[in-house]
């Protein structure tokens, strides 16, 4: 860089996303608290580092494969063509933003004084891909093995998410061009796949013992700890605060990049390259946490875990579109999404015998439907990319928002890409022996051995 | 194996390179060789779920022969 002002620019850049990735390093924190706190004694250790572990296999494959993943299949692939080669293949081509830089042997991928931004926009991803395997860890807590939930976590974490951002949430993607898709803060991208996918796994796994009576009514098994559920619902809507800025380009010349000649124009804007503001998104981010707070504690009738978990639902309920709502919509928005995760839960939890532990699959999957669905309303009519806009179904033009794109688009996220996934590799664990804990080791507690062994220690320091 | 000897030359070279279209900036140690690692690494990565999946089922069988009852771990709670 020799460039002072283009140097400013590129540093301010690197570091911008730097810090996002150290907020949401506490949504990690977070999830592994309220884990911790949902689980019951016998279990809190193995409860702890199911999630910890998740931490180093999802890295290392993100490396390995889920990035060069996000970067080659925009297209589909075969479904729409690239605005940059104009193929409809994979793009693993010489283009500028190919797969190809992005294998893991790349020089990209690395310490490179050419290069300031690959290594911490990983690092962003990366995150969102622990989040997405947490979201998982969190619905099937004290009867999956360790085993099973680590292939679980790189499927969802470093394959799955991330071939539905290179779809919906990459520049390039097919469903911004043939569907209209607009997710700016990842109802969908994140929330309603892995709620999805958590479903799925849930659908095999089955029920902890003694959730259901004998003539199936459900029972509740409470939090063990409420403060460690509570300070860990806080901290992740601390970390969300480095999510929602993960998800803006910081600083970007919209004149040059629309092919606007003498236009200059610098502004924040979403993943999609569409103006907007982090000022702006600071009012929608509260607004639509209120609006979630208040709705959990009024249908829950003022319970902590519901009042918490509405928060962090309306939150994701509005997040589609909280670079474009108005804070106030974006407040009742939520508040909607919110009431619906709270009744499907119970409902899918008495029709269906789900054991969702802690409520992920309403709080991520369905609050992240329903506001990619109110999302294609409101928005209707938006360019859903700066690039070029046309009507559905045309190829390199991109389609408007709109609430046909948007359903379908909440359909691929919470069905094709989560619940079928999660349910198929659930299945061929299961049918491997693989997935479940014995039942004899359910009913004494994961953490039996440790006990024992430090009551055992106590015993002879005593 | 180092990949800098000297940074003046190293920042130099690099300025030169860019002229002609080439970006020297890879400045880890022995270059070239990335696909070697790759293949250790992965290796490794499989290994960690055969090793740890092995050893948890085998704890896993040996607690669900003790049979201990859904309240057992009461007596083993400490007062540290």
């Amino acid at each position: 860089m020799t460039d002072g002002l283009g140097a400013l620019m590129t540093i301010f850049t690197e570091f911008y996303y730097w810090i996002t990735v150290v907020l949401m390093f506490l949504i990690h924190v977070g999830f592994c608290m309220y884990e911790v706190g949902a689980s019951r004694y016998k279990h809190h250790q193995h409860t702890l580092m199911k999630n910890t572990m998740l931490i180093p296999l999802v890295t290392v494959t993100w490396f390995f494969f889920g990035w060069w993943i996000y970067w080659a299949f925009p297209t589909g692939p075969g479904l729409a063509p690239s605005i940059m080669n104009e193929s409809a293949a994979l793009i693993t081509d010489e283009s500028l933003f190919s797969a190809k830089w992005y294998v893991a042997t790349s020089n990209l991928m690395a310490v490179n004084l050419g290069d300031h931004i690959s290594g911490v926009f990983w690092a962003a991803f990366l995150l969102f891909s622990w989040t997405a395997a947490s979201i998982v860890s969190g619905a099937i807590i004290e009867r999956i093995t360790t085993f099973a939930f680590g292939i679980l976590a790189i499927a969802i974490g470093s394959v799955f998410w991330t071939i539905d951002a290179a779809w919906g949430w990459h520049f390039d993607g097919w469903m911004l061009k043939l569907l209209g898709y607009h997710d700016a803060y990842a109802s969908g991208v994140i929330h309603a796949v892995a709620g999805g996918f958590a479903l799925g796994v849930l659908a095999v796994l089955g029920a902890r013992i003694g959730k259901f009576s004998s003539s199936g009514e459900p029972r509740n098994i409470g939090p063990r700890n409420p403060w460690f559920v509570a300070i860990g619902l806080f901290l992740i809507y601390t970390g969300f605060w480095g999510f929602y800025a993960a998800c803006n380009i910081p600083i970007f010349d919209l004149g040059p990049e629309y092919g606007m000649e003498g236009v200059t124009f610098y502004t924040a804007t979403s993943i999609y390259v569409t103006p907007t503001t982090l000022s702006g998104i600071t009012f929608n981010f509260l607004m639509s946490l209120s609006g979630g707070l208040l709705a959990g504690y009024w249908v829950s009738k003022g319970d902590p875990f519901w009042t918490y978990s509405g928060g962090l639902a309306g939150i994701i309920t509005a997040s589609a579109g909280n670079d474009l709502y108005h804070p106030l919509q974006a407040m009742m928005i939520a508040a909607f999404g919110t009431w619906c995760a709270y009744k499907l839960h119970y409902w899918v939890e008495r029709r269906f015998k789900i054991d969702d532990a802690v409520g992920a699959v309403a709080v991520h999957g369905y609050a992240g439907v329903v506001g990619l669905v109110i999302c294609g309303f409101v928005l209707w009519g938006y360019p859903s990319s700066g690039y070029s806009v046309g009507s559905m179904w045309v190829g390199t033009d991109y389609a408007p928002i709109n609430p046909l794109g948007m359903i379908i688009g909440a359909i691929i996220m919470f069905g094709v890409l989560g619940f079928l996934p999660g349910y198929i590799i659930a299945k061929i664990l299961h049918g491997a022996g693989k997935l479940r804990i014995p039942r004899e080791v359910e009913l004494a507690g994961l953490d039996y051995n440790i006990l024992e062994q430090a009551r055992k220690d106590e015993r002879a320091t005593s | 194996m180092a990949q800098v000897t000297d940074w003046i030359k190293h920042l130099t070279t690099d300025v030169d390179s860019a002229t002609e279209g080439v970006q020297v900036a890879d400045i880890y140690p022995m270059v070239g060789t990335e696909w070697m690692w790759l293949t250790v690494a992965i290796i490794f990565w499989l290994w960690f779920h055969v090793a740890t999946g092995a050893g948890e089922a085998e704890e896993h069988q040996k607690l669900a022969r003790k049979r201990p009852s859904a309240n057992d771990y009461k007596k083993n709670i400490t007062e540290w």
